[in-house]
Protein backbone atom coordinates (compact mmCIF):
# COMPACT_ATOMS: atom_id res chain seq x y z
CA UNK A 1 0.00 0.00 0.00
CA UNK A 2 1.01 3.58 -0.65
CA UNK A 3 2.51 4.76 2.35
CA UNK A 4 0.73 8.01 2.98
CA UNK A 5 -2.20 5.80 2.76
CA UNK A 6 -0.80 3.73 5.08
CA UNK A 7 -0.52 6.01 7.62
CA UNK A 8 -3.84 8.08 6.81
CA UNK A 9 -5.71 4.45 7.43
CA UNK A 10 -3.85 3.48 10.32
CA UNK A 11 -4.01 6.99 11.81
CA UNK A 12 -8.07 6.76 11.55
CA UNK A 13 -8.08 3.71 13.00
CA UNK A 14 -6.16 4.61 15.82
CA UNK A 15 -8.44 8.23 16.12
CA UNK A 16 -11.76 5.96 15.94
CA UNK A 17 -10.50 3.88 18.96
CA UNK A 18 -9.81 7.44 21.18
CA UNK A 19 -12.81 8.95 20.00
CA UNK A 20 -14.98 5.88 21.23
CA UNK A 21 -12.75 5.81 24.36
CA UNK A 22 -13.08 9.62 25.10
CA UNK A 23 -16.38 10.28 24.14
CA UNK A 24 -19.72 11.58 26.55
CA UNK A 25 -22.02 11.93 23.83
CA UNK A 26 -23.21 9.04 21.96
CA UNK A 27 -23.60 9.68 18.91
CA UNK A 28 -19.47 10.92 18.52
CA UNK A 29 -19.67 7.25 19.96
CA UNK A 30 -21.12 5.79 17.22
CA UNK A 31 -19.23 7.70 14.80
CA UNK A 32 -15.61 6.65 16.35
CA UNK A 33 -16.89 2.95 15.84
CA UNK A 34 -17.98 3.66 12.67
CA UNK A 35 -14.75 5.40 11.70
CA UNK A 36 -12.74 2.43 13.00
CA UNK A 37 -14.65 -0.10 10.99
CA UNK A 38 -14.34 1.52 7.81
CA UNK A 39 -10.14 2.21 8.38
CA UNK A 40 -9.81 -1.40 9.44
CA UNK A 41 -11.39 -2.78 6.36
CA UNK A 42 -8.10 -2.41 3.92
CA UNK A 43 -6.22 -3.41 6.15
CA UNK A 44 -7.76 -6.84 6.74
CA UNK A 45 -7.77 -6.64 3.00
CA UNK A 46 -3.66 -6.00 2.72
CA UNK A 47 -3.54 -9.35 -0.01
CA UNK A 48 -5.71 -9.22 -2.62
CA UNK A 49 -7.16 -13.09 -2.55
CA UNK A 50 -9.97 -14.17 -2.17
CA UNK A 51 -10.09 -15.39 1.01
CA UNK A 52 -8.71 -12.32 2.40
CA UNK A 53 -11.70 -10.57 0.81
CA UNK A 54 -14.58 -13.10 2.21
CA UNK A 55 -13.29 -12.52 6.04
CA UNK A 56 -13.31 -8.48 5.09
CA UNK A 57 -16.72 -9.01 3.98
CA UNK A 58 -17.38 -10.87 7.00
CA UNK A 59 -16.01 -8.74 9.41
CA UNK A 60 -17.93 -5.52 7.83
CA UNK A 61 -21.11 -7.21 7.77
CA UNK A 62 -21.33 -8.56 11.46
CA UNK A 63 -19.68 -5.17 13.30
CA UNK A 64 -22.25 -3.04 11.01
CA UNK A 65 -25.08 -4.80 12.06
CA UNK A 66 -23.25 -4.47 15.72
CA UNK A 67 -23.45 -0.49 15.09
CA UNK A 68 -26.99 -0.85 13.81
CA UNK A 69 -28.27 -2.39 17.08
CA UNK A 70 -26.20 0.42 19.22
CA UNK A 71 -27.79 2.86 17.40
CA UNK A 72 -31.30 1.42 17.94
CA UNK A 73 -30.47 1.13 21.79
CA UNK A 74 -28.72 4.66 21.88
CA UNK A 75 -32.35 6.05 20.27
CA UNK A 76 -33.93 4.10 23.16
CA UNK A 77 -32.36 5.41 25.61
CA UNK A 78 -32.97 8.88 23.90
CA UNK A 79 -36.83 8.38 23.95
CA UNK A 80 -36.84 7.12 27.62
CA UNK A 81 -34.42 9.65 28.96
CA UNK A 82 -33.92 12.71 26.72
CA UNK A 83 -30.27 13.38 26.89
CA UNK A 84 -27.44 11.55 25.21
CA UNK A 85 -24.61 11.79 28.09
CA UNK A 86 -23.02 8.23 28.68
CA UNK A 87 -23.11 7.92 32.68
CA UNK A 88 -26.33 5.56 32.86
CA UNK A 89 -28.54 3.86 30.68
CA UNK A 90 -32.36 4.78 31.72
CA UNK A 91 -34.27 1.96 30.43
CA UNK A 92 -33.45 -1.89 30.87
CA UNK A 93 -34.32 -2.50 27.17
CA UNK A 94 -31.92 -0.41 25.70
CA UNK A 95 -29.01 -1.87 28.15
CA UNK A 96 -29.85 -5.28 26.97
CA UNK A 97 -29.21 -4.40 23.10
CA UNK A 98 -26.47 -2.23 23.80
CA UNK A 99 -25.10 -5.09 25.68
CA UNK A 100 -25.50 -7.55 22.61
CA UNK A 101 -24.13 -4.98 19.96
CA UNK A 102 -20.96 -4.56 22.31
CA UNK A 103 -20.50 -8.56 22.54
CA UNK A 104 -21.31 -8.75 18.70
CA UNK A 105 -18.19 -6.72 18.68
CA UNK A 106 -16.10 -7.90 20.78
CA UNK A 107 -16.78 -12.18 19.54
CA UNK A 108 -18.76 -13.50 22.71
CA UNK A 109 -20.89 -16.55 21.95
CA UNK A 110 -23.29 -16.35 20.60
CA UNK A 111 -21.97 -13.87 18.43
CA UNK A 112 -18.17 -15.69 18.08
CA UNK A 113 -18.45 -17.51 14.73
CA UNK A 114 -16.86 -14.51 13.05
CA UNK A 115 -13.69 -14.35 14.76
CA UNK A 116 -11.98 -17.72 13.52
CA UNK A 117 -13.14 -17.38 10.09
CA UNK A 118 -12.34 -13.56 9.83
CA UNK A 119 -8.82 -14.20 11.96
CA UNK A 120 -7.81 -16.96 9.55
CA UNK A 121 -8.38 -15.23 6.65
CA UNK A 122 -5.69 -12.82 7.12
CA UNK A 123 -2.26 -12.25 7.24
CA UNK A 124 -0.65 -12.30 10.73
CA UNK A 125 -0.13 -8.65 11.35
CA UNK A 126 -3.60 -7.33 10.67
CA UNK A 127 -4.99 -10.42 13.11
CA UNK A 128 -2.82 -9.07 15.60
CA UNK A 129 -4.34 -5.44 15.04
CA UNK A 130 -7.81 -7.17 15.00
CA UNK A 131 -7.85 -9.31 18.32
CA UNK A 132 -5.54 -6.73 20.45
CA UNK A 133 -6.85 -2.80 19.49
CA UNK A 134 -10.40 -4.01 17.89
CA UNK A 135 -11.70 -5.25 21.62
CA UNK A 136 -9.95 -1.84 23.48
CA UNK A 137 -13.08 -0.03 21.90
CA UNK A 138 -16.18 -2.10 22.91
CA UNK A 139 -14.60 -2.69 25.86
CA UNK A 140 -14.21 0.78 26.95
CA UNK A 141 -18.01 1.68 26.66
CA UNK A 142 -18.84 -1.51 28.58
CA UNK A 143 -16.78 -0.45 31.35
CA UNK A 144 -18.61 2.84 31.11
CA UNK A 145 -21.96 1.44 31.34
CA UNK A 146 -21.14 -1.25 33.45
CA UNK A 147 -23.66 -0.09 36.20
CA UNK A 148 -26.30 -0.73 34.31
CA UNK A 149 -26.26 -3.97 32.33
CA UNK A 150 -28.20 -6.93 33.01
CA UNK A 151 -26.26 -9.12 34.80
CA UNK A 152 -27.76 -12.93 33.56
CA UNK A 153 -27.52 -11.89 30.07
CA UNK A 154 -23.61 -10.96 30.53
CA UNK A 155 -22.89 -13.72 32.91
CA UNK A 156 -24.51 -16.00 30.11
CA UNK A 157 -23.07 -14.82 27.38
CA UNK A 158 -19.39 -14.67 29.36
CA UNK A 159 -19.10 -19.05 30.47
CA UNK A 160 -20.85 -19.72 26.77
CA UNK A 161 -18.00 -18.23 25.72
CA UNK A 162 -15.15 -19.65 27.61
CA UNK A 163 -16.75 -22.84 27.04
CA UNK A 164 -16.95 -22.18 23.40
CA UNK A 165 -13.20 -20.78 23.44
CA UNK A 166 -11.45 -23.88 24.97
CA UNK A 167 -13.95 -27.01 23.43
CA UNK A 168 -13.78 -24.85 20.17
CA UNK A 169 -9.98 -24.67 19.53
CA UNK A 170 -9.25 -28.16 20.53
CA UNK A 171 -9.18 -29.75 17.37
CA UNK A 172 -7.51 -26.65 15.30
CA UNK A 173 -4.46 -26.85 13.66
CA UNK A 174 -4.36 -23.70 12.03
CA UNK A 175 -2.21 -21.26 14.57
CA UNK A 176 -4.32 -18.04 13.87
CA UNK A 177 -7.29 -19.90 14.78
CA UNK A 178 -6.18 -21.44 18.16
CA UNK A 179 -5.76 -17.53 18.68
CA UNK A 180 -8.71 -16.42 17.24
CA UNK A 181 -10.32 -19.06 19.95
CA UNK A 182 -7.84 -17.92 22.63
CA UNK A 183 -9.19 -14.62 22.27
CA UNK A 184 -12.91 -15.85 22.60
CA UNK A 185 -12.21 -17.39 26.16
CA UNK A 186 -10.45 -14.09 26.99
CA UNK A 187 -13.27 -12.36 26.43
CA UNK A 188 -15.49 -14.00 28.22
CA UNK A 189 -13.69 -14.11 31.23
CA UNK A 190 -13.50 -10.17 31.09
CA UNK A 191 -17.13 -10.14 30.50
CA UNK A 192 -17.32 -12.42 33.65
CA UNK A 193 -16.33 -10.00 36.25
CA UNK A 194 -17.36 -6.40 34.74
CA UNK A 195 -20.42 -6.27 36.83
CA UNK A 196 -18.84 -7.13 39.90
CA UNK A 197 -15.08 -4.97 39.40
CA UNK A 198 -15.04 -3.56 36.41
CA UNK A 199 -11.31 -2.55 37.28
CA UNK A 200 -10.33 -6.16 37.10
CA UNK A 201 -11.90 -6.15 33.63
CA UNK A 202 -9.34 -3.36 32.66
CA UNK A 203 -6.86 -5.63 34.01
CA UNK A 204 -7.59 -8.99 32.39
CA UNK A 205 -7.64 -6.81 29.10
CA UNK A 206 -3.97 -5.07 29.38
CA UNK A 207 -2.61 -8.34 30.45
CA UNK A 208 -4.49 -10.27 27.77
CA UNK A 209 -3.31 -7.59 25.16
CA UNK A 210 0.43 -8.08 26.44
CA UNK A 211 -0.17 -11.85 25.86
CA UNK A 212 -1.25 -12.25 22.75
CA UNK A 213 1.21 -9.30 21.09
CA UNK A 214 3.96 -11.56 22.15
CA UNK A 215 2.53 -14.46 20.51
CA UNK A 216 1.36 -12.74 17.58
CA UNK A 217 4.78 -11.70 17.25
CA UNK A 218 6.76 -14.58 18.34
CA UNK A 219 4.26 -16.49 15.00
CA UNK A 220 5.27 -13.35 12.93
CA UNK A 221 9.08 -14.11 13.95
CA UNK A 222 9.17 -17.41 12.67
CA UNK A 223 6.56 -17.07 9.94
CA UNK A 224 4.57 -20.02 10.36
CA UNK A 225 0.48 -20.06 10.51
CA UNK A 226 0.34 -24.15 11.32
CA UNK A 227 1.88 -26.09 13.91
CA UNK A 228 3.86 -28.31 11.78
CA UNK A 229 5.29 -24.81 11.09
CA UNK A 230 5.77 -23.39 14.26
CA UNK A 231 7.48 -26.95 15.05
CA UNK A 232 10.12 -26.38 13.20
CA UNK A 233 11.19 -22.91 14.90
CA UNK A 234 13.71 -25.17 17.02
CA UNK A 235 16.07 -25.13 13.48
CA UNK A 236 16.21 -21.34 12.86
CA UNK A 237 16.09 -20.17 16.04
CA UNK A 238 15.98 -22.02 19.42
CA UNK A 239 15.23 -19.31 21.62
CA UNK A 240 11.81 -18.31 20.50
CA UNK A 241 10.76 -21.93 21.33
CA UNK A 242 11.57 -21.17 24.90
CA UNK A 243 9.42 -17.78 24.61
CA UNK A 244 6.83 -19.60 23.18
CA UNK A 245 6.57 -21.91 25.50
CA UNK A 246 6.75 -19.47 28.72
CA UNK A 247 3.92 -17.31 26.48
CA UNK A 248 1.65 -19.88 26.17
CA UNK A 249 1.93 -21.11 29.80
CA UNK A 250 1.19 -17.83 30.67
CA UNK A 251 -1.73 -17.41 28.17
CA UNK A 252 -3.23 -20.54 30.20
CA UNK A 253 -3.35 -19.07 33.23
CA UNK A 254 -0.44 -21.03 35.16
CA UNK A 255 1.51 -19.85 38.27
CA UNK A 256 3.97 -18.18 38.77
CA UNK A 257 4.01 -16.80 35.30
CA UNK A 258 1.42 -13.32 34.87
CA UNK A 259 -1.51 -15.15 33.04
CA UNK A 260 -2.04 -16.30 36.47
CA UNK A 261 -2.96 -12.75 37.79
CA UNK A 262 -5.95 -11.77 36.29
CA UNK A 263 -7.69 -15.27 36.72
CA UNK A 264 -6.90 -15.32 40.36
CA UNK A 265 -8.62 -11.72 40.83
CA UNK A 266 -11.41 -12.52 38.69
CA UNK A 267 -12.09 -16.27 40.94
CA UNK A 268 -11.25 -14.44 43.63
CA UNK A 269 -14.16 -11.37 43.43
CA UNK A 270 -16.09 -13.58 42.22
CA UNK A 271 -16.25 -15.65 45.31
CA UNK A 272 -16.82 -12.32 47.64
CA UNK A 273 -19.79 -11.92 45.89
CA UNK A 274 -21.24 -14.92 47.15
CA UNK A 275 -21.18 -17.44 43.89
CA UNK A 276 -18.98 -20.18 44.19
CA UNK A 277 -20.16 -22.57 41.18
CA UNK A 278 -19.41 -20.11 38.89
CA UNK A 279 -16.13 -19.17 39.24
CA UNK A 280 -15.39 -23.54 39.55
CA UNK A 281 -17.14 -23.82 36.46
CA UNK A 282 -14.44 -20.91 34.53
CA UNK A 283 -11.66 -22.32 35.87
CA UNK A 284 -12.41 -26.09 34.86
CA UNK A 285 -13.52 -24.76 31.42
CA UNK A 286 -10.28 -22.82 31.52
CA UNK A 287 -8.50 -26.45 31.46
CA UNK A 288 -10.12 -26.59 28.18
CA UNK A 289 -7.48 -23.63 26.86
CA UNK A 290 -4.73 -24.95 28.59
CA UNK A 291 -4.97 -28.27 27.15
CA UNK A 292 -4.24 -27.13 23.29
CA UNK A 293 -1.63 -24.77 24.30
CA UNK A 294 0.15 -27.33 25.96
CA UNK A 295 0.16 -29.36 22.36
CA UNK A 296 1.08 -26.49 21.10
CA UNK A 297 4.28 -25.70 23.75
CA UNK A 298 4.62 -29.89 23.47
CA UNK A 299 4.80 -30.04 19.35
CA UNK A 300 7.23 -26.77 19.44
CA UNK A 301 9.09 -26.63 22.15
CA UNK A 302 9.11 -29.73 24.28
CA UNK A 303 9.94 -32.62 21.21
CA UNK A 304 10.74 -32.67 17.75
CA UNK A 305 7.79 -32.92 16.24
CA UNK A 306 8.23 -35.15 13.33
CA UNK A 307 8.53 -34.50 9.98
CA UNK A 308 10.39 -35.80 6.35
CA UNK A 309 13.91 -35.47 6.85
CA UNK A 310 13.84 -32.75 4.13
CA UNK A 311 11.59 -30.14 5.78
CA UNK A 312 14.08 -30.46 9.03
CA UNK A 313 15.97 -27.31 8.23
CA UNK A 314 13.59 -24.41 7.92
CA UNK A 315 13.30 -22.04 5.11
CA UNK A 316 13.05 -18.19 5.34
CA UNK A 317 13.50 -15.32 2.72
CA UNK A 318 14.53 -12.77 5.07
CA UNK A 319 14.54 -12.21 8.57
CA UNK A 320 11.34 -10.46 10.00
CA UNK A 321 12.09 -7.76 12.32
CA UNK A 322 9.84 -8.09 15.94
CA UNK A 323 8.98 -4.93 17.78
CA UNK A 324 9.50 -4.62 20.80
CA UNK A 325 9.80 -8.23 21.86
CA UNK A 326 11.85 -8.36 24.89
CA UNK A 327 9.38 -5.95 26.86
CA UNK A 328 6.66 -7.61 25.95
CA UNK A 329 8.24 -11.11 27.26
CA UNK A 330 9.22 -9.45 30.26
CA UNK A 331 5.69 -7.92 30.29
CA UNK A 332 3.99 -11.39 30.12
CA UNK A 333 5.66 -13.74 32.40
CA UNK A 334 6.75 -12.10 35.23
CA UNK A 335 4.63 -9.96 35.90
CA UNK A 336 3.10 -11.43 38.98
CA UNK A 337 4.75 -10.34 41.92
CA UNK A 338 3.50 -7.01 41.04
CA UNK A 339 0.17 -8.22 41.89
CA UNK A 340 -0.34 -5.75 45.56
CA UNK A 341 0.15 -2.86 42.97
CA UNK A 342 -3.45 -3.43 41.96
CA UNK A 343 -4.18 -1.23 45.18
CA UNK A 344 -3.65 1.23 43.45
CA UNK A 345 -6.57 1.33 41.02
CA UNK A 346 -9.19 1.62 43.51
CA UNK B 1 -56.87 12.41 7.37
CA UNK B 2 -54.30 14.99 7.81
CA UNK B 3 -53.74 14.41 11.81
CA UNK B 4 -52.74 11.07 11.02
CA UNK B 5 -50.41 12.50 8.09
CA UNK B 6 -46.96 11.30 9.90
CA UNK B 7 -48.45 7.51 10.40
CA UNK B 8 -49.86 7.28 6.91
CA UNK B 9 -46.01 8.45 5.76
CA UNK B 10 -44.18 6.41 7.83
CA UNK B 11 -46.37 3.36 6.64
CA UNK B 12 -45.79 4.17 3.12
CA UNK B 13 -41.78 4.41 4.29
CA UNK B 14 -41.61 1.01 5.97
CA UNK B 15 -43.27 -0.58 2.56
CA UNK B 16 -41.00 1.21 0.71
CA UNK B 17 -37.90 -0.16 2.78
CA UNK B 18 -39.34 -3.95 2.40
CA UNK B 19 -39.49 -3.28 -1.37
CA UNK B 20 -35.85 -2.64 -1.49
CA UNK B 21 -34.90 -4.67 1.08
CA UNK B 22 -35.91 -8.22 -0.64
CA UNK B 23 -33.33 -7.51 -2.70
CA UNK B 24 -34.61 -7.03 -6.08
CA UNK B 25 -32.10 -5.40 -8.77
CA UNK B 26 -30.34 -2.57 -7.45
CA UNK B 27 -31.95 -0.33 -10.04
CA UNK B 28 -34.91 -1.12 -8.46
CA UNK B 29 -34.12 -0.51 -5.39
CA UNK B 30 -32.73 3.07 -5.75
CA UNK B 31 -36.24 3.09 -7.39
CA UNK B 32 -37.63 2.80 -4.62
CA UNK B 33 -35.07 4.75 -2.03
CA UNK B 34 -36.65 7.40 -3.79
CA UNK B 35 -40.13 7.31 -2.74
CA UNK B 36 -38.72 6.18 0.52
CA UNK B 37 -36.92 9.30 0.56
CA UNK B 38 -39.30 12.06 -0.39
CA UNK B 39 -41.49 10.31 2.00
CA UNK B 40 -38.90 10.81 5.06
CA UNK B 41 -38.82 14.17 3.62
CA UNK B 42 -42.37 14.51 4.43
CA UNK B 43 -41.95 13.11 7.36
CA UNK B 44 -39.57 15.52 8.44
CA UNK B 45 -41.64 18.51 7.24
CA UNK B 46 -44.30 17.74 9.19
CA UNK B 47 -42.10 18.11 12.14
CA UNK B 48 -41.46 21.61 11.48
CA UNK B 49 -38.04 20.42 9.97
CA UNK B 50 -38.22 22.29 6.11
CA UNK B 51 -34.72 23.04 5.82
CA UNK B 52 -33.63 19.32 6.65
CA UNK B 53 -36.31 18.23 4.15
CA UNK B 54 -34.98 20.25 1.35
CA UNK B 55 -31.53 18.81 2.21
CA UNK B 56 -33.19 15.25 1.87
CA UNK B 57 -34.08 15.98 -1.45
CA UNK B 58 -30.99 18.25 -2.68
CA UNK B 59 -28.49 16.38 -1.20
CA UNK B 60 -29.75 12.63 -0.69
CA UNK B 61 -32.37 12.52 -3.71
CA UNK B 62 -30.57 14.82 -6.03
CA UNK B 63 -26.94 14.00 -5.29
CA UNK B 64 -26.34 10.78 -3.80
CA UNK B 65 -29.17 8.86 -5.34
CA UNK B 66 -28.48 9.80 -8.67
CA UNK B 67 -24.52 9.18 -8.94
CA UNK B 68 -26.26 5.54 -6.99
CA UNK B 69 -28.64 5.53 -10.04
CA UNK B 70 -25.82 6.09 -12.66
CA UNK B 71 -23.51 3.37 -11.36
CA UNK B 72 -25.92 0.85 -11.07
CA UNK B 73 -26.73 1.54 -14.68
CA UNK B 74 -23.45 1.11 -15.78
CA UNK B 75 -22.58 -2.40 -13.86
CA UNK B 76 -26.46 -4.02 -14.23
CA UNK B 77 -27.26 -6.88 -16.30
CA UNK B 78 -29.28 -7.44 -19.11
CA UNK B 79 -31.76 -8.95 -17.17
CA UNK B 80 -32.28 -6.94 -13.83
CA UNK B 81 -34.70 -8.97 -11.09
CA UNK B 82 -38.35 -7.22 -10.94
CA UNK B 83 -40.24 -8.06 -7.61
CA UNK B 84 -42.27 -10.42 -9.84
CA UNK B 85 -39.32 -12.52 -11.70
CA UNK B 86 -38.18 -14.19 -8.72
CA UNK B 87 -40.38 -16.44 -6.46
CA UNK B 88 -37.78 -15.67 -3.62
CA UNK B 89 -37.89 -12.05 -4.12
CA UNK B 90 -41.44 -12.19 -4.10
CA UNK B 91 -41.74 -14.18 -1.17
CA UNK B 92 -39.99 -12.21 1.13
CA UNK B 93 -41.73 -8.71 -0.14
CA UNK B 94 -45.47 -10.15 0.29
CA UNK B 95 -43.95 -11.42 3.85
CA UNK B 96 -42.85 -8.00 4.84
CA UNK B 97 -45.94 -6.41 3.62
CA UNK B 98 -47.91 -8.83 5.74
CA UNK B 99 -46.16 -8.17 9.08
CA UNK B 100 -46.47 -4.24 8.09
CA UNK B 101 -50.41 -4.75 7.49
CA UNK B 102 -50.67 -6.68 10.70
CA UNK B 103 -48.74 -4.24 12.87
CA UNK B 104 -50.87 -1.34 11.34
CA UNK B 105 -53.97 -3.28 12.30
CA UNK B 106 -52.61 -3.77 15.74
CA UNK B 107 -51.30 -0.29 16.20
CA UNK B 108 -55.58 0.93 15.12
CA UNK B 109 -57.47 -1.65 17.06
CA UNK B 110 -55.62 -1.07 20.28
CA UNK B 111 -55.43 1.36 23.26
CA UNK B 112 -51.42 0.73 23.93
CA UNK B 113 -48.83 -0.75 21.39
CA UNK B 114 -46.10 -1.97 23.54
CA UNK B 115 -43.90 -3.80 20.84
CA UNK B 116 -39.84 -2.80 22.33
CA UNK B 117 -41.47 0.61 23.72
CA UNK B 118 -45.09 1.62 24.20
CA UNK B 119 -47.18 4.36 22.57
CA UNK B 120 -50.54 4.68 22.91
CA UNK B 121 -51.23 3.52 19.41
CA UNK B 122 -51.96 5.94 16.50
CA UNK B 123 -52.84 9.22 19.40
CA UNK B 124 -48.95 9.40 19.72
CA UNK B 125 -48.16 9.77 15.77
CA UNK B 126 -50.53 12.90 16.02
CA UNK B 127 -48.69 15.98 15.69
CA UNK B 128 -50.19 18.54 17.52
CA UNK B 129 -47.92 21.03 18.56
CA UNK B 130 -44.90 21.24 17.05
CA UNK B 131 -43.18 22.50 20.90
CA UNK B 132 -41.61 25.15 19.25
CA UNK B 133 -40.35 28.20 21.22
CA UNK B 134 -41.96 30.90 18.76
CA UNK B 135 -38.78 32.71 18.38
CA UNK B 136 -36.82 31.13 16.34
CA UNK B 137 -37.03 27.71 14.29
CA UNK B 138 -34.69 24.75 16.50
CA UNK B 139 -33.49 23.29 13.44
CA UNK B 140 -32.24 25.96 11.78
CA UNK B 141 -30.25 27.25 15.00
CA UNK B 142 -29.25 23.05 15.17
CA UNK B 143 -27.62 23.61 11.93
CA UNK B 144 -25.72 26.76 12.78
CA UNK B 145 -24.74 25.32 16.35
CA UNK B 146 -23.14 22.23 14.15
CA UNK B 147 -20.72 24.60 12.05
CA UNK B 148 -20.17 27.07 15.83
CA UNK B 149 -20.18 24.57 19.02
CA UNK B 150 -20.05 21.51 16.98
CA UNK B 151 -17.04 22.18 15.11
CA UNK B 152 -15.51 19.10 16.14
CA UNK B 153 -18.43 17.07 14.90
CA UNK B 154 -17.45 18.44 11.38
CA UNK B 155 -14.02 17.99 11.74
CA UNK B 156 -14.34 14.19 12.65
CA UNK B 157 -17.24 13.96 9.60
CA UNK B 158 -15.05 15.85 7.19
CA UNK B 159 -12.00 13.02 7.97
CA UNK B 160 -14.71 10.26 7.96
CA UNK B 161 -15.58 11.01 4.46
CA UNK B 162 -11.88 11.47 3.22
CA UNK B 163 -10.67 8.46 4.53
CA UNK B 164 -13.86 6.90 3.10
CA UNK B 165 -13.10 8.00 -0.50
CA UNK B 166 -9.50 7.00 0.58
CA UNK B 167 -10.41 3.21 1.50
CA UNK B 168 -12.47 2.66 -1.28
CA UNK B 169 -9.80 3.71 -3.55
CA UNK B 170 -7.56 1.31 -1.90
CA UNK B 171 -10.28 -1.84 -1.26
CA UNK B 172 -10.66 -1.76 -5.15
CA UNK B 173 -7.53 -1.37 -6.26
CA UNK B 174 -7.75 -4.82 -6.66
CA UNK B 175 -3.57 -6.47 -7.25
Amino acid sequence: MNPLILTIILMTVFLGTMIVMASSHWLMIWIGFEMNLLAIIPILMKKYNPRAMEASTKYFLTQATASMLLMMAIIINLMHSGQWTITKVFNPTASIIMTLALAMKLGLTPFHFWVPEVTQGISLTSGLILLTWQKLAPMSILYQISPSINLNILLTMAVLSILVGGWGGLNQTQLRKIMAYSSIAHMGWMAAILVYNPTLTMLNMLIYIMMTLTMFMLFIHSSSTTTLSLSHTWNKAPLITTLILITLLSMGGLPPLSGFMPKWMIIQELTKNSSIILPTLMAIMALLNLYFYMRLTYSTSLTMFPSTNNMKMKWQFETKQITLLPPLIIASSLLLPLTPMLSILD
Amino acid sequence: MMTYIVFILSVIFVIGFVGFSSKPSPIYGGLVLIVSGGVGCGIIMNFGGSFLGLMVFLIYLGGMLVVFGYTTAMATEQYPEVWVSNATVMGVFLLGLLMEVMLVLYVLKSEEVGVVFKFSSVGDWAIYDIGNSGVFSEEIVGVAALYSYGAWVVVVTGWSLLVGVLVILEVTRGD
